[in-house]
């Protein structure tokens, strides 16, 4: 293996076109982490930059859903049950753990069901944050079927629509996607087509071993040198074309989509995924009336920056000083997913 | 959250099913393949405690040593 990761490297180097810089982002929290686990940023050639993008769902969870979430949890009727890291995410009034009450942690949808059984009595509120790879299992959750006092508060996101608007952004200035794996096993390669055929950017889907990653860099280094933009897929274990059918059914037979809020970003046109209109009666939203709550900016925090692939972790302020994983001021210091959370653990690029 | 893991179904109740991986196992959904394409022994991907997908051994065998190291990293920061 040790012998092939060095044939790559040294075939991207060979192949590399030297005159301009090239911007190479992924979107997935695990890619970020091999490549920064593995120190891969300094083995590219001096001009290829791999940029870390919008791949962690806790960072983008707009923070009015949080806020909203707190607020429930501090009902005497109510249970709000949610993903672990959701449960230390900064916002103006603190996080769910240090400001809400009742409140329980699960680790998949289904452990919902135990929960409205035990408080049957209760109201019992999942907050489902994520992007396609937890929104098709709360899809299914549904449609197991949900005990009467369940609802669910959605803030549901959606990967291809909010690298589209990466690449109308020309701060950004992206040439490259490599696209995140276990999100295209649910939506198919197919869903990444866009950007080679209408915007001209190479991509190409890969795993998350670092011999796939640098695989999926060559071939894209190789594209750029020969000037063509495709759709690749080195994940083809996983990832089928068309991806996974019936958990696209599933998610668009509950969810259709529509504008939602991306922290530090704001509204993005049909970038999430909420509940149509016949399941009000499960819609969190709808059947607590819930507010939308003005977003403050966490002071000197440059999250929304980062998941945007405009700065990187260490241009900072507080990295590392002020906000730590054990005290995050910022949300994309919690969860291993975050791209300050990574360069943290690794004291590295 | 975003993690995916393999593990092999050992125990079907559609839609729901008995995954392991480590010698631990997991009551998982398997809600999202459809109830005639999924075997007892198939590895599967699995998100937040649902199978997305189906996969070969050999690719479950090369996650699982990206994931061990992720493992390690996160224990040590536990301990
Ligand atoms: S280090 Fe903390 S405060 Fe700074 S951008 Fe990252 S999450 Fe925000």
């Amino acid at each position: 293996m040790k012998e092939r990761v060095e044939k790559l490297i040294k075939a991207i180097h060979e192949i590399t076109p030297k005159d301009r810089k090239i911007k190479i982002m992924n979107v997935c929290g695990s890619h970020e982490h091999t490549i920064t686990h593995s120190g891969m940023r300094s083995l590219m050639p001096e001009n290829v930059e791999l940029v870390p993008g919008p791949g962690c769902p806790v960072c983008v969870c707009s923070e009015s859903d949080i806020i909203n979430a707190i607020n429930l949890s501090k009902r005497d009727d109510t249970i709000l049950v949610t993903y672990g890291d959701m449960l230390r995410v900064p916002t103006q009034i603190g996080s769910i753990r240090s400001n809400g009450r009742n409140y329980k942690m699960v680790s998949a949808p289904h452990e919902v069901l135990k929960i409205a059984k035990e408080n049957s009595d209760k109201n019992v509120v999942f907050f489902s944050i994520g992007f396609e790879t937890t929104t098709a299992p709360t899809a299914a959750l549904i449609e197991t079927g949900l005990p009467e006092n369940v609802t669910i508060l959605t803030s549901q996101k959606l990967t291809p629509e909010i690298m589209e608007i990466l690449v109308k952004d020309s701060e950004v200035g992206v040439d490259a996607f490599v696209a995140p794996g276990h999100v295209s096993a649910i939506v198919g390669a197919n869903a990444w087509k866009v950007f080679p055929e209408k915007y001209g950017i190479p991509t190409v889907v890969a795993g998350f071993e670092p011999e796939n990653l640098l695989l999926a860099i060559f071939r894209i280094l190789l594209q750029i040198k020969e000037g063509i933009a495709e759709l690749e897929n080195v994940y083809r274990g996983v990832v089928k074309p068309e991806g996974n059918r019936k958990a696209q059914e599933l998610m668009y037979k509950y969810f259709e989509k529509t504008d939602v809020n991306w922290r530090g970003i704001g509204y993005i046109p049909e970038s999430g995924l909420e509940f149509r209109k016949e399941y009000d009666h499960i819609n969190a939203k709808k059947v607590f009336n819930l507010p939308e709550i003005e977003e403050k900016k966490v002071p000197g925090c440059i999250c929304d920056r980062i998941v945007l692939g405009k700065a990187y972790p260490d241009e900072c302020k507080l990295f590392g000083t002020a906000c730590t994983p054990r005290d995050p001021k910022g949300p994309c210091m919690v969860s291993m997913e975050g791209a300050c959370n990574i360069w943290y653990r690794f004291g590295t690029r | 959250m975003c993690v995916g893991v393999p593990m092999k179904v050992v125990e079907i109740n559609y839609p729901m099913a008995v995954a392991e991986a480590k010698g631990v196992r997991r009551n998982i959904s398997i809600m999202l393949l459809p109830e005639d394409e999924v075997k007892v022994g198939d590895y599967v991907i699995v998100h937040v405690g649902n199978a997305i997908e189906i996969i070969d051994e050999k690719d479950a065998e090369e996650i699982w040593k990206v994931l061990d190291e992720v493992m390690a990293i996160l224990d040590e920061e536990e301990g």
